[in-house]
Parts: structure tokens; C-alpha cells; sequence
């Protein structure tokens, strides 16, 4: 798990206040902390974010549509339950994410949380982690403001920067 | 953590499945990791994604010697996000080739060891300032056709890897164009400097988007499988047809004697690529590929003790928690 | 609005800053494609693009006040004229190095920009909180790193207090006032460095020392920003070349 690389955590980025976190990729980083830090630095160079979660790789339970068939969410009388978030991937239409947050589970594990998840969406692929696992931004103003706000001000990384450009000169956006 | 489903031709059911499966790419759909897929498939994308990562990578390092000598403040900020971006490109690759159950690790090992291959652009020198914006606007240019067409296929994660870049990378572009319609209608010097760049990056940037297609023994396979939706000269092409307008236009000289637009098809036609050079510097014999991969190995060796002090920090934390 | 005999001094004050952010960025970007690990140069290269905006925000602020073009001052200057801290122009060094002077000017910059939110010259007082905005960010990740070497291995220990022996004599630089300050400071248009030398030993101390590293006594401190090293020439050769090539460019 170590090697020359680091541990991976995925990345959960959460675009504004009222749209769902969503799995943007991964980080490979040395500690939890270390891999927020790292993941604004990967994931926030263009605008927009609000919220940023991290989770060890390992940590995910993966399975595709495929795969939905041969899933054994076993629940025991009186089990342990502990909350899990579920993500799907909806359909197989273009897209730069991985998932999408469908929800947070109470379950006795991840297929179980995945079963209770398929109640309320299809999808072509899921993913499961365990809530104690992931570590998050907190969502009080300074954060949001020293974390993500400055990247609304590097204009110059967004194409609408340079308008239309011709032999004749440079019109400006 | 994912399991992959491979299949094998010595399977008793690998006819059946591999049907199933070209009839998933013919509708549409993305393959997803854990979805059954056949070895062969996994083989091909793990190579070109690796491919892609890496040059990402390395490519960052003929654009990088000029950060510290861009020319306004504007300029310098502008390549620091570009190659910052490329980084970040490298990154998501990375990413989705591990989800196939490849570590980065062990990519940038292959790498390191001079077994894996990178785009043979970047075994080019870049001797000017001009070469930053020739870079952009062509290179990029080109990279970008193949880029789009990439964010088509069949496998979802490197799709979505792709889309990402697509989205980002416009901007590469422009600015290189920026900078290269600028410096040609510029001074004396600038101009110059900029023909001079255009000289030394054409057949390079035409022998970006690989053989032709007589020449390419892996292509059929890669479009029957919706890796590729496109075929090298046809995004060669594309590119020649967008670019050669406007480079004309900006005033410069394409070096290619034989270039000629064709009324039929509406598409320009270039003339012979000098495919030797190509094959020389593929094969380790370009003027840079020492430099790259001496760079890579350098940063590698001397900061191992960085990535070895985290290790140890991490670990005694990961067993603070465990206590 | 500015009283007129603060002006200068003004100038003065904002070319100082904005060179500390300049030269510090130059050496930033030279990690750039070299870093330990590709987050760590997409980190880095973020933190180049931050400081040379700073530099953008206070030339900006200067071009206000004095019509001065920011471009000219950075590329047609020569290294006498440049006011930066000696602190920032010293060679990048190892991770070590460029961590541990990182961490001890992002503690600066986030101690004297929340003061000068207060400035009585508003334009100073935006840029200020926009900046101070980034830099809080900044001082997150190199407080994290000067922790993590100071505790990773012996060898990470060793270079991270080597490079505070190099560097620390060198911060008490920032604090010192310029001829000109008195009189801003007296306007409430800028803070006054040497009241926040003292708080700000204290805390980089502190942080030091939990990440198991000891802040050395001593040390040469320079007298004033018209004190260099000989490594300013070399840093303002390269990254004046391009700009310098052609005098006869309109625009770049």
C-alpha cells in the first residue's frame, strides 16, 4: 500500500451548498490531512467548490451493474449498523465524475448500504464507504473563502479568458 | 476495492461474452471497472493510458524550463497554470489506469526504467521563448483532437478522465495562439523567433497523431473495442484542416514545400513525413530523451527521503488511531 | 484618499512587499516538473501562481499611486533597485528548505496582512483581505509539511532544522521598518512590523518546536532591504532574459 507513492484516497468534491458531493478522482497522499490539502490543490484549481471529503481507497466497496447480481447484502438480526455513504454513477451518458452522492445508510455493510441505495436510484455503477472513514472540509465561511474562493479569481486558466483570437489581433472577452 | 472480471480466448465462454461485450460498445454504453472485459482489453488500455500519464508528465518538462524566464508577469502565470495543468492531467490519468488494477507506482517504475513509452514530442528541445506558444497552439492543437476523440471512448474512467482534460486544456491552446499571432505581427526578433519555432515543430507536432494508418497494427482492434473512434490520420487531418488556415494567415511559412489544399475533399494535404526521424527518436535516439528521463529519475532519487519521512509519519499515525 | 508626503513612503512599503512575493514565486517556480511527488508539484505550482498574483495586487496598487508600469518594474529593474527581504531570494535548496521558508513567511504574511485588513488607505486594506484569504490556505499546507519532516524520519529532521539554522536569522528582516514607515504607520495605513515581530517569534516558535525542531539564537540579521546575497544577480539574469532579448518589443 505504501511504496514510492503513497496511499491513495479518493476525492469527494462538493460543487455549492445544495448540489450532491460527487467522486472527482483520487489523491496519493501520506495522512488524511495531507490528502484534503493536496486534493483542493488537484481538484480546486478551477472554481467551483464548497465542500471537499477524502477517504482511504481501500476503504471503497465497488461494484458495476454487472456486478449488482452476484451482491449478497446479508443483514443479521440486531447487527451492527454504522452509517455508509453510497455514490452511483447514473447512466452512461458523457461525464468527468465518477459518482454521485445518492445518500447516507445506516447498514450492516457496504452491500447492504448499496442494496438500500438501489430503492432509490439505478444506476451503472456504486460505490460504498463507511461514514467513520471520511474526513471533510468544514463548511464554515473561512474555510470556503481561504480554501476555494481564490480560484474564482485565476481567470486566466479559463478559455472565456482570451476571447476571440485572429490574425488580425486579439478581441477581448 | 474492485475486482476485474477478465476473460481469456482459452475461456469456454469467451466467444459468448466477448459478443455481449461488442454489443455493449456498439450501443453505447461505457464499460465500467468489475464489468466482465477481455484481457487483451485491459492490456491495450493500461499501455495507452500509462502512455498518455507519462507524457503528460514529462511534458511538462520542456515547457517548465521557461517558467522562470517568461517575459510578463501575465505570461508567466498563464504557463505556470498550463503546466501545472499537465501535472494534473498526468494525475487523473494515473488515476484511471489504476482503476484497473495497475498501481502508479509500478507506472512510474516502467517509466523510470526506460521500458515505457512516452509521447516522442516531448523528446524535442525547446530553444526559445516562441517555442512556449508554438507548443500551445499546435502540439496542444494536436493534442486536442486526439483528446476529444478520447473522451468518447468505451471505457468509462478514462473517458471521464478525458472530459476533464478536454475541459481544461482549451486554454492551453489559446494562449499559445495568443502569444503566436502576436509575435507574428511583432518586432523584427519576435518574428523570427516565432518562424523559427513553427520550423523546428511542424513534423513533430504532424508525427504527434502516430503512423499512418497502414502502419498502425494495433488500430483496428482499438476501434472495434471503442478505445479509439478514430483512426491517426484522420485526426491528423482534422488538425491539418483547422490549423493550416489560420497559420497561413498569421503570416507564416509551413515548412512543408509540398503542402497543397485539395478543392475535392476540402482537406489540406501535407507532403512526405519524415518518418525516419521518427522512429529514431522513438527508439531512444531523439536529442532529448536522456535529458527527460535523467530529470524524472533525478527528482525521483533526491526526494525519495521526502516520500520516505511521510511514510514514517503517516505510519506512526496510522497507529496512533489503531492504539 | 492619500495624503501627499505618503505617498513615497507608500510606494516604498508596497514595492517591498510586492518584491518579497516576486522573488519568492521565481524560486517556487523552479520546483515546478521537480517535486517529490505529482501532487506535491501541482501544490507547488499553486503556490508559485498565488504569490506572483500577490506581486500583481501590489504593483497594481503602486501603478494607483505612482503610474509606474508593472511589468517594467519587474523585468527592467536592475538588482540594486530590488527591495526584497534576503529571506526570499536565497536558493531553493531541498523540500526541507523550501518548506521551512515557506512556513516562516506564510506565518508572516498572515500575521501583518490580518492587520492590515485595518488600513486607513482602503485600497491597502482590500488587498490586504484578499490576499490574507489565500494565505491562510498557504500557511496550512507548509505548517503541515514543516510538522511532517520535523517528525518524519531522521534524515527529514535533520534537513528541516538545518534549513531553520540557514533561514531563521533571516525573518527578523521582514520586521524591520523602511525610512518611510514611521509616518505610515503613525496614518494608520500600514501596521507596524516591529510591534509584530514579538507575537510572531512566539508562534513560529511554538509550531517549530511541537514538530520537534529548534529555532536557533543568532545569526546574521541584514540591516536593511538594500542588502543582498550574490545570488539575486543570477535569479533576475534569468528571469529577466527573455523581456531584456528584444528591446524592440511592443508586448509580449
Amino acid at each position: 500500500m505504501w511504496g514510492t507513492e503513497w496511499p491513495r484516497f479518493e476525492v469527494i468534491k462538493q460543487d455549492t451548498k445544495h448540489s450532491p458531493p460527487q467522486m472527482v478522482g483520487s489523491v496519493h497522499a501520506a495522512d488524511l490531512e495531507h490528502a484534503l490539502l493536496v486534493a483542493r490543490h488537484v481538484f480546486v484549481r478551477r472554481p467551483a467548490a464548497y465542500a471537499l471529503f477524502v477517504a482511504p481507497a481501500e476503504a471503497f466497496f465497488h461494484v458495476s451493474q454487472e456486478g449488482l447480481k452476484d451482491l449478497k447484502p446479508s443483514r443479521k438480526e440486531g447487527g451492527a449498523e454504522e452509517p455508509y455513504w453510497v455514490f452511483a454513477k447514473r447512466s452512461h451518458r458523457r461525464s468527468m465524475v465518477y459518482g454521485d452522492l445518492v445518500g447516507r445508510f445506516l447498514a450492516q455493510g457496504p452491500e447492504d448500504a448499496i442494496a438500500q441505495a438501489l430503492l432509490q436510484a439505478q444506476g451503472v455503477a456504486f460505490w460504498a464507504v463507511p461514514e467513520r472513514l471520511v474526513a471533510g472540509t468544514e463548511p464554515t465561511e473561512e474555510v470556503v473563502e481561504s480554501w476555494f474562493a481564490p480560484a474564482k479569481e485565476k481567470t486566466y486558466r479559463l478559455q472565456s479568458y482570451y476571447g476571440l483570437i485572429t490574425a488580425k489581433g486579439v478581441e477581448n472577452a | 476495492m474492485v475486482k476485474l472480471k477478465l476473460g481469456y480466448p482459452e475461456d469456454p465462454d469467451y466467444q459468448e461474452r466477448l459478443e455481449e461485450f461488442e454489443a455493449r460498445i456498439a450501443r453505447g454504453e461505457k464499460i465500467e471497472p468489475g464489468d466482465w472485459m477481455p484481457a487483451e482489453y485491459r492490456r491495450q488500455l493500461i499501455r495507452m493510458i500509462s502512455q498518455h500519464a507519462h507524457s503528460e508528465w514529462v511534458g511538462m518538462l520542456p515547457e517548465g524550463a521557461w517558467i522562470t524566464r517568461a517575459p510578463s508577469l501575465r505570461r508567466k502565470l498563464i504557463l505556470l497554470a498550463k503546466v501545472q495543468d499537465e501535472a494534473g492531467h498526468g494525475q487523473y490519468l494515473y488515476h484511471a489506469a489504476e482503476t484497473l488494477g495497475i498501481t502508479r507506482e509500478e507506472m512510474v517504475e516502467a517509466l523510470l526504467s526506460g521500458k515505457a513509452k512516452y509521447s516522442n514530442i516531448f523528446n524535442y528541445p525547446t530553444l526559445t521563448w516562441a517555442d512556449v506558444g508554438i507548443i500551445g497552439w499546435l502540439v496542444d492543437g494536436m493534442a486536442i483532437k486526439n483528446q476529444t476523440m478520447l473522451a468518447q471512448c468505451s471505457y468509462g474512467p478514462y473517458s471521464r478522465a478525458m472530459v476533464r482534460i478536454c475541459a481544461e486544456e482549451t486554454f492551453h491552446h489559446k494562449q499559445g495562439k495568443e502569444a503566436v499571432l502576436l509575435y507574428a505581427r511583432g518586432s523584427k526578433k519576435q518574428r523570427q523567433m516565432v518562424q523559427d519555432a513553427l520550423n523546428r515543430w511542424w513534423w513533430p507536432t504532424l508525427m504527434m497523431a502516430g503512423p499512418h494508418d497502414t502502419d498502425s497494427p494495433h488500430t483496428p482492434l482499438l476501434l472495434r473495442w471503442g478505445i479509439k473512434t478514430k483512426t491517426n490520420d484522420q485526426v491528423r487531418q482534422e488538425f491539418l484542416n483547422e490549423h493550416v488556415p489560420e497559420l497561413l494567415e498569421a503570416g507564416l511559412t509551413i515548412p512543408d514545400p509540398d503542402l497543397r489544399y485539395d478543392e475535392k475533399t476540402g482537406n489540406w494535404i501535407h507532403g512526405p513525413i519524415p518518418w525516419d526521424d521518427f522512429w529514431k527518436v522513438i527508439h531512444g535516439e531523439g536529442p532529448m530523451n536522456r535529458h527527460r528521463l535523467m530529470a524524472r529519475r533525478r527528482a525521483h532519487e533526491e526526494e525519495r527521503w521526502v516520500r520516505e519521512a511521510l511514510e514514517a509519519y503517516g505510519k506512526r499515525r496510522l497507529a496512533q488511531a489503531a492504539d | 484618499m492619500l495624503e501627499a508626503y505618503l505617498k513615497d513612503a507608500l510606494v516604498a512599503r508596497i514595492t517591498a512587499w510586492a518584491d518579497d512575493e516576486l522573488i519568492l514565486a521565481q524560486r517556487l517556480s523552479e520546483w515546478v516538473g521537480h517535486a517529490p511527488i505529482l501532487e506535491e508539484d501541482i501544490a507547488i505550482a499553486n503556490l508559485a501562481q498565488d504569490e506572483l498574483g500577490h506581486t500583481k495586487v501590489w504593483l497594481g496598487l503602486r501603478q494607483e499611486l505612482d503610474g509606474a508600469d508593472p511589468d517594467r518594474l519587474v523585468y527592467f529593474r536592475d538588482p540594486l533597485e530590488f527591495q526584497n527581504a534576503v529571506l526570499v531570494e536565497l536558493p531553493k535548496g531541498d523540500w526541507a528548505f523550501t518548506m521551512v521558508r515557506q512556513y516562516l513567511f506564510d506565518a508572516y504574511e498572515n500575521l501583518w496582512l490580518k492587520e492590515a485588513t485595518q488600513s486607513a488607505y482602503a485600497p491597502l486594506a482590500e488587498a490586504a483581505s484578499r490576499l490574507l484569504k489565500e494565505e491562510r490556505f498557504h500557511l496550512k499546507h507548509s505548517s503541515l509539511w514543516v510538522e511532517r519532516l520535523g517528525q518524519g524520519t531522521e534524515e527529514s529532521h535533520r534537513r528541516a532544522q538545518e534549513a531553520l539554522e540557514t533561514l531563521f536569522p533571516y525573518v527578523r528582516q521582514l520586521f524591520q521598518p523602511l525610512p518611510g514607515d514611521e509616518a505610515l504607520v503613525e496614518a494608520g495605513v500600514v501596521p507596524d512590523l516591529r510591534a509584530l515581530e514579538a507575537p510572531y517569534l512566539e508562534e513560529v516558535t511554538a509550531h517549530l518546536v511541537r514538530s520537534g525542531l529548534r529555532p536557533p539564537e543568532g545569526g546574521y540579521v541584514p540591516k536593511s532591504r538594500q542588502e543582498h546575497t550574490e545570488y539575486l544577480w543570477s535569479l533576475l539574469a534569468e528571469m529577466q532574459s527573455v523581456a531584456r532579448w528584444d528591446p524592440e518589443a511592443q508586448a509580449w
